[in-house]
């Protein structure tokens, strides 16, 4: 069984009368890619913050690598590579100096130091930018750097709090996959994101966070097993009458039916054959039906049916 | 790791477009400027120090010319006499192209003004002068007669003042030390830089050192130090612009101003990471609170309302003993005005103790380890 790397105990954070985070447990192992998602406000930074000992919690106790994690605890530090949501690197030093900078604060010899440089440039892309300062960066390469910054020391455990934020298509996959690499090579990894597509994608567990609290907790398979929908069938057809909508309603594990933008949505809880018996009754009807496809649930829908609203409704 | 953190911090430093601004850029242009103004005010304290004069001969005083031929020689001469008839010299005077006529009768000087003010007070004393001197001057070896009236004439200049310790008590020199203070108190801004980048509230550089298993302490003691180095320099190139550019006179004082300035510079930068690392303000209610203490220190000490540090010296000496702008102007006043350095030693010790009790104070604050909000 792996070890635990990271284990939060009834961790309670208050901000005078707003409670960030209640009670929230939690324990992450070694080698997984452990996802914090929730929309914006719901305490994921929060958790970060009181997990590096920025942060005054108000109850609560906090492990990294078995040990306390206190302000002084160095060498649990050294083992630890953190990537903020917001860019941490001195405008006025260029690409290398900045990556050497931060990699010589855990690593003192200046070989070693060196290598590691190199190999965190060449693991970002960025070998083309050494010589750059980072206002020359465009977005995408500055997020690069920042988390280069963040990984040069090689860490056993790497903190990435929404490392994705403002970043193009091609750099978030750029981003993505070298957070993959480097869980491949070893490293533990916590992410958290409102972005759920990246947290289905690269992590091997989720805990989803709402107000501060832990709603749901698992492996995305998991997570899926936990709501309700399983399936939702959609199918391009013209108004549908009163008298099919009931009919198709009425169909075994069908929840639920909709008819929206010339669309027909039919949500299914379990069962087989869903759509065959959709169809069977369209037909019947003698409907012109258009497009005809199916979506299995996403984690976005985990968030709606747990917590009763979307992921990205509300930017808090 | 002090070291590397040293490096690091003098390379950014040295590219903070700000810094270089108020600290190199504001006070060279200041000092230009400062210089261009008063060139125009010193002309005409040098037309002004030549008081133009008649001179009457009723018999012939060749140790009366002596004096005068002398006196036309040198540098900035107290008369410039000019030889006339008693008719010439009166329609002159009524004309109000002189300002006096000097008449030499039996080798006494005697003087003939039209009305009150510094001329006719200057002339007065030059005859005062040579009158009571009239024998030393008539039995001096020929050859020692330029010394001799050099130091007659000496306490009679309008130009320059009494020198007791070897500076340049001119006053609009005072303006170019003022220039120096002020420099000194802007490293505040870069002291105040500290703060923002070690703080993980302020700043996410800071959450990021924070983070990191470098101990505080060594990474505040790195960046102080790095600021220190960059002031310093500042100030170096800002006295060494004035003296050597401008070409404004420190007397034989200069190594002393390049030090009070260096410390002043210090103070500064230990003032601004004690002020900046004081409360939970964000970055920009720091800044703002630290130019609010400069520009408060600046306007008690004088160097906004020229009567201000009197009046406080009047009702509250205490606090010009430990207001910042106060002992910096202080600490170049006394190098000027007294002949030996104890003052002016004494200035740059309370710098150094303002420096440790700031720094320590601005470490003992920064050094908070967690945070309530961020």
């Amino acid at each position: 069984m792996a070890n635990t790397i990271v284990k939060i105990d009834g961790l309670v954070k208050r901000y005078k009368n707003l409670i960030a985070l209640d009670h929230l447990s939690l324990e992450i192992k070694e080698g997984e890619v452990f996802g914090l998602l929730g929309p914006n406000g719901s305490g994921k930074t929060t958790t970060i913050n009181c997990l590096l000992s920025l942060l005054a919690f108000d109850k609560g106790t906090i492990e990294i690598f078995g040990k306390p994690m206190t302000p002084t605890s160095y060498d649990i530090k050294r083992e630890i590579g953190i990537i903020m949501q917001n860019v941490a690197v001195f405008n006025e030093l260029t690409v290398y100096d900045n990556i050497d900078y931060f990699c010589g604060l855990y690593i003192t010899d200046k070989d070693k130091r060196k290598q590691c440089v190199e190999e965190a440039i060449k693991f970002v892309g960025l070998e083309d930018f050494t010589k750059f300062y980072p206002q020359k960066l465009s977005g995408g390469l500055l997020r690069r750097l920042n988390i280069a910054c963040g990984i040069a020391h090689k860490p056993k455990l790497i903190i990435l709090d929404e490392p994705t934020v403002a970043v193009d298509p091609q750099s978030r996959n750029k981003i993505l996959e070298g957070i993959e690499q480097l869980n491949r090579e070893g490293a533990t990894v916590i992410y958290t994101s409102h972005y759920m597509e990246e947290v289905e994608q690269i992590c091997t567990r989720i805990a989803i966070m709402d107000k501060g609290h832990k709603v749901a907790e698992g492996t995305k398979e998991e997570l899926k097993k936990m709501i309700k929908n399983t399936e939702t069938i959609w199918i391009e057809i013209p108004e549908p009458g009163e008298q099919l909508k009931a009919e198709i309603a009425a169909l075994p594990h069908i929840y639920s039916t909709d008819y929206k933008d010339g669309r027909l949505q039919a949500c299914c809880s379990g069962g087989k054959h869903n759509l065959i018996r959709v169809l069977e009754v369209l037909q019947k009807h003698d409907m012109h039906i258009g497009r005809v496809y199916t979506e299995l649930p996403t984690l976005n829908d985990v968030f709606l049916e747990i917590t009763g609203k979307a992921l990205r409704d509300k930017e808090e | 790791m002090f070291l590397h953190n040293l490096k690091y911090e003098l390379l950014a430093q040295l590219r903070v477009k700000m810094f270089i601004v108020w600290l190199l850029v504001f006070p060279i242009a200041l000092g230009f400027f400062f210089k261009m103004a008063f060139s125009g005010i010193y002309e005409k304290q040098d037309k002004f120090s030549s008081v133009p004069a008649a001179v009457v001969l009723t018999e012939e005083d060749p140790q009366f010319r002596a004096v005068l031929d002398e006196m036309e020689r040198s540098d900035k001469p107290v008369l410039k006499a000019a030889y006339l008839t008693a008719e010439e010299a009166e329609k002159q005077l009524k004309d109000e192209k002189i300002e006096g006529i000097i008449r030499s009768e039996k080798g006494v000087l005697k003087l003939t003004v039209a009305g009150e003010g510094m001329n006719e007070t200057i002339l007065k004393s030059f005859c005062d002068i040579y009158n009571s001197n009239s024998e030393i001057i008539r039995s001096a070896d020929p050859s020692k007669l330029p010394a001799v009236t050099g130091i007659l004439m000496q306490d009679i200049s309008p130009v320059e003042d009494i020198k007791l310790s070897g500076g340049n008590t001119d006053y609009y020199t005072e303006y170019f030390y003022n220039l120096i203070a002020m420099v000194g108190l802007f490293g505040s801004l870069i002291g105040l830089t500290i703060t923002i980048e070690h703080q993980a509230n302020l700043s996410a550089l800071g959450a990021r050192k924070n983070c990191s298993p470098t101990p505080k302490s060594l990474s505040l003691a790195a960046s102080l130090v790095s600021r220190f180095i960059m002031q310093t320099a500042c100030m170096i190139v800002c006295v060494s612009f004035q003296y050597f550019v401008l070409g404004i006179d420190y007397g034989r004082n200069l190594p002393l101003v390049y030090l009070g300035a260096v410390f002043a510079g210090i103070m500064g930068v230990s003032l601004g990471f004690m002020v900046g690392s004081i409360g939970k303000g964000t970055k920009d209610l720091k800044t703002s609170l630290t130019t609010a203490v400069v520009m408060f220190s600046c306007f008690l000490s004088g160097l906004m309302v020229g009567n201000m540090k009197s009046i406080i010296g009047r009702y509250a000496p205490i606090v010009n003993e430990i207001n910042p702008a106060s002992v910096i102007s202080d600490c170049f006043h006394c190098l000027n005005i007294y002949d030996n350095y104890d003052r002016f030693i004494s200035k740059l010790i309370v710098m150094a103790v303002m420096t440790f009790i700031f720094s320590f104070i601005g470490f003992i604050l920064t050094r908070r380890r967690k945070y309530a909000s961020l």
